[in-house]
């Protein structure tokens, strides 16, 4: 009896606490298609009171936005071909808290592995190119935040980037808490947004 | 081209004002503890000051918000609404622009009137104060100066649930008339 007790304690007891302190994979309904007006793709990806939608954003139309805002032309660039999406995040429950944090997810890319551009990541940068301060708040506020809480209803909308050239295909690793529980999903073959620059029929 | 490309470009604003319709929830989550509101003092566009603190008995809705921001332009209409069915009720609704200018606001205004205060926090101090981490971001502050509910993301303020749930924090007599306390309201 001695024994089995000892047994259960030093095999089972670790496995079960794993498995219950291990991120929970959602089955998800994942949607992908296209604007027809605009040609631009788009993700959706929802489960378990998540809803997430990725919708690529034309480097021109970034460009077009920063420029407005008082970065330089090389600045705005640099943004516009960093893989840009608007994104969107639902807490689509009602009694339920989702807590994101973007610096814990994972882009795929030709075998390496890296972590998206942040807020922080490009505040950083700003800082260091003495950028427009008044650009920099209008970024700041224009990107999705790293961490954030969305109770029932809560939604937010904003960029987020993912360091990527134009074009480029990924894998989205992501991971959220749903009342306290880890999560993760993934959404396979996304696609940046090239860097076309559209002309009038003839 | 650049017709084109305008073209594309009020396609691609219509498409995002449509999601945000579509996205947009009715909840207002109650703020735990109901901390004391921080309290700024920030011009409107006309240039009168308001002071948080001077709203002291009335239920204020406050707003952070963008020009540029989807969610933001797609509630603006509804709060405008909102005010119009609340204004002599001691509901005031305060709407804070981040980082941009006057002339950038008065622009918007034409294409989305709004007759509440439509206020400037350009340095982004006042937002920074707040327990903001994306625009828009609504909080409602009871008469005794407390933030009770908060709201990510943009609503369909002129729901009548939605209403009810900001009058009846209202003590029951209510003042019925707003008057900014540094400089009395443009006619």
């Amino acid at each position: 009896m001695a024994l089995l007790l000892t047994s259960l304690c030093r095999y089972l007891i670790p496995v079960l606490l794993a498995l219950l302190l291990s991120p929970v994979a959602q089955a998800a309904d994942v949607t992908t298609g296209e604007n027809p007006d605009t040609g631009l793709r788009y993700w959706q990806w929802h489960a378990g009171d998540l809803l997430l939608k990725l919708t690529q954003r034309l480097p021109d139309q970034t460009r077009a936005f920063f420029l407005a805002r008082g970065f330089n032309a090389k600045q705005s660039d640099m943004i516009a071909t960093s893989c840009v999406f608007q994104s969107m995040m639902k807490n689509t429950g009602k009694n339920s808290v989702i807590e994101l944090d973007l610096s814990k997810w994972k882009v795929t890319h030709g075998g390496q592995q890296q972590t998206l551009h942040t807020r922080e990541v490009w505040t950083k940068l700003w800082q260091q190119q003495k950028a427009d301060m008044a650009a920099q708040i209008a970024f700041e506020w224009s990107l999705l935040p790293t961490r954030q809480t969305y109770l029932g209803d809560d939604y937010n909308w904003g960029m987020s980037s993912y360091g990527l050239k134009p074009g480029s295909r990924f894998d989205l690793y992501f991971s959220w808490q749903r009342n306290g529980i880890n999560h993760h999903g993934r959404i396979n073959g996304i696609e940046c947004p090239a860097d076309i620059h559209p002309e009038p029929p003839q | 081209m650049k017709n084109a490309m305008i073209k594309r470009i009020i396609v691609l604003c219509t498409a995002c004002l449509w999601l945000c319709s579509a996205f947009a929830g009715q909840g207002l989550s109650p703020v735990n503890e109901k901390p004391v509101a921080p309290d700024f003092s920030l011009a409107d566009l006309d240039g009168n000051t308001h002071k948080l603190s001077d709203y002291r008995g009335k239920v204020v809705l406050l707003n952070f918000w963008a020009t540029w921001c989807p969610p933001c332009r797609f509630e603006m209409p509804s709060m405008q609404n909102a005010w119009l069915q609340t204004k002599d009720q001691g509901i005031v609704i305060l709407a804070i622009d981040v980082g941009e200018d006057e002339d950038t606001i008065f622009t918007f205004t034409g294409d989305y009137p709004v007759e509440f205060p439509l206020l400037l926090d350009r340095d982004s101090k006042v937002i920074r104060q707040w327990p903001v981490r994306g625009l828009p971001t609504t909080f409602v502050i009871d008469p005794d100066g407390r933030i009770v509910y908060r709201a990510i993301g943009g609503r369909h303020w002129d729901d009548p649930a939605l209403l009810d749930k900001l009058r009846e924090l209202l003590p029951s007599r209510a003042p019925t008339q707003h008057q900014p306390v540094s400089k009395p309201l443009q006619k």
